[in-house]
């Protein structure tokens, strides 16, 4: 191509040469035919009379007449929206749910909360019921654990086609961050209760009938987490240390999508969790730069 | 891309005609990544409870500077085996040119290994090794008088640094007369007699 037009042309060849190169790496950014100002020895041609009192349109257009730049095709990339960006209408956990035991009555009216309660959930169930008839809120805790579980056993071993497979496309990376060069070490020990479904929603994206379903199971599991950094130090947790964890994770669907599975998308952290154990290593948080007008105090 | 497009959906309120959304990717720079930014990628198995706490490397470099080789070789010997305070501090008060980079450099790989390497004290760092290489030379003309000209290089270098976390190691003590009489000793003692009984 570049030889073509430098047949054609002569002198000028080299600017628009340099400028249809420079529109094929950066596609969109530089229109064809667009006269950019280069320094250099080289004097651009004098322009000549039937240019000078024309405007600009007509000049770029006799430009782009005399030689023909053929743009190559946009470079276009479609996408496929698997997944929403965020969880929508998020969950609100009661507060101290898994602290009351079953002997009292508020533990026991917590235990008893049924999804029958809030009008959404059930409105967003019947709307995942027509897309999938086998839904069912009895049978779906126990699926979404085990996928739970498959996705950080997957998530230790570095395996990313099984975890994309497992994980929604916002999930992945919350999940991946910073995780490259360590070792991860996880394990599911033993649920705790049996795993319930607290929330349901469904909402399309975009458009009207672009339906995605987002279901929040509550899981309280105790697990086992030991991160080693890249010197195969330990860095979080600890091998033989099995903790108890109260999880509201929530899973999506593609519902329009007949080849969607239910993954997992994300994780609702309550306000009043427990805060998380602190790193093996000291961290340094500097402080206020010190003021050079105040008084230095005597060093003995 | 899945990110943009979220921005797109909290941007217009109306609904888009079509479902699917056309974007075009950048083209990342295309550039070969050197042996010694390599070395940091490595990632060793974890350790058991009984094994000695495994010292923190970092490999760091910068390449393509301007400055000689030569000149550079000086500074870099100057801080080999230093702590990193006290190669900071040479640096800061050395007049060469070559001083201010490398003590950008060596910043910069202190913020790495305390941000990215886990290291927990910045200061408890070491130099195991520094080393300079060659960069790309470039000819180009010196006019001199009279129409008279040479031809000049314009001298690029690299600059390589290993840090280590840990004190710096004691430096080793001068060989002295008595050692040098012992490994005498011991090369006569060495000797074998071949073809004998």
């Amino acid at each position: 191509m570049a030889a073509a037009m430098a047949a054609g042309l002569g002198r000028r060849a080299p600017r628009l040469c340099w400028k249809a190169a420079e529109s094929l790496l950066r596609p969109g950014a530089a229109l064809p035919g667009v006269v950019v100002p280069v320094r250099g020895r080289r004097k651009r041609p004098p322009v000549p009379e039937w240019a000078r009192e024309l405007s600009p349109e007509e000049r770029e257009r006799r430009l782009k007449s005399a030689a023909p730049i053929f743009p190559d095709e946009r470079i276009e990339r479609t996408f496929f929206l698997a997944c929403t960006a965020e969880i929508i209408d998020p969950y609100v956990p009661p507060e101290g749910d898994a602290r009351m035991t079953s002997l009292s009555k508020d533990g026991v009216k917590q235990q008893v909360q049924k999804l029958r309660q809030t009008a959404a959930s059930q409105l967003a169930l019947r709307k995942i019921k027509d897309h999938i008839p086998d839904f069912s809120t009895k049978t779906f805790p126990e699926k979404a654990q085990e996928i739970f579980i498959e996705a950080h056993n997957s998530l230790a071993n570095f395996n990313k086609q099984k975890l994309h497979s497992l994980v929604t496309e916002r999930c992945y990376p919350d999940m991946v961050r910073g995780n490259r060069y360590k070792t991860i070490r996880w394990r599911f020990v033993e649920s705790l209760e049996p795993p319930r479904v607290v929330h349901v929603r469904c909402e399309s994206i975009m458009n009207r009938g672009n339906l995605y379903g987002q279901v929040t199971v509550r899981m309280h599991s105790r697990q086992i987490l030991a991160i080693y950094d890249r010197f195969g130090r330990l860095m979080y947790g600890g091998e033989e240390i099995p903790k108890d964890v109260l999880e509201y994770v929530v899973f999506e669907r593609y519902l329009v999508n007949p080849y969607g599975t239910w993954r997992m998308h994300g994780k609702i952290v309550p306000d009043w969790a427990p805060p998380k154990d602190p790193i093996i290593k000291t961290v340094m948080i500097p402080g206020p730069a010190p003021d050079p007008s105040e008084q230095r105090e005597k060093v003995k | 891309n899945w990110a943009r497009t979220k921005n797109l959906w909290l941007a217009s309120g109306s609904l888009f005609p079509l479902s699917c959304i056309h974007t075009s990717t950048s083209l990342q720079k295309i550039g070969k990544i050197g042996k010694w930014e390599k070395k940091n990628r490595i990632v060793y198995p974890p350790q058991l409870p009984g094994e000695p706490r495994r010292p923190a490397e970092i490999y760091h470099c910068r390449r393509e500077i301007k400055y000689s080789n030569d000149k550079m070789w000086y500074l870099a010997k100057l801080i080999k085996g230093m702590s990193i305070d006290q190669a900071l501090a040479q640096l800061e008060f050395s007049d060469k040119k070559g001083a201010k980079v490398i003590r950008e450099v060596l910043l910069e790989a202190q913020e790495m290994a305390v941000r990215n390497h886990n290291v927990e004290f910045k200061s408890n760092l070491h130099i195991a090794e520094s080393q300079t290489g060659r960069g790309r030379y470039v000819k180009r003309l010196r006019c001199h008088g009279k129409g008279m000209f040479g031809m000049m290089k314009i001298n690029r270098c690299h600059y390589f640094v290993k840090l280590v976390e840990g004190p710096p190691p004691p430096p080793e003590p001068p060989k002295t007369g008595f050692d040098q009489a012992k490994e005498y000793v011991q090369q006569l003692r060495n000797r074998t007699l071949v073809h004998t009984l």
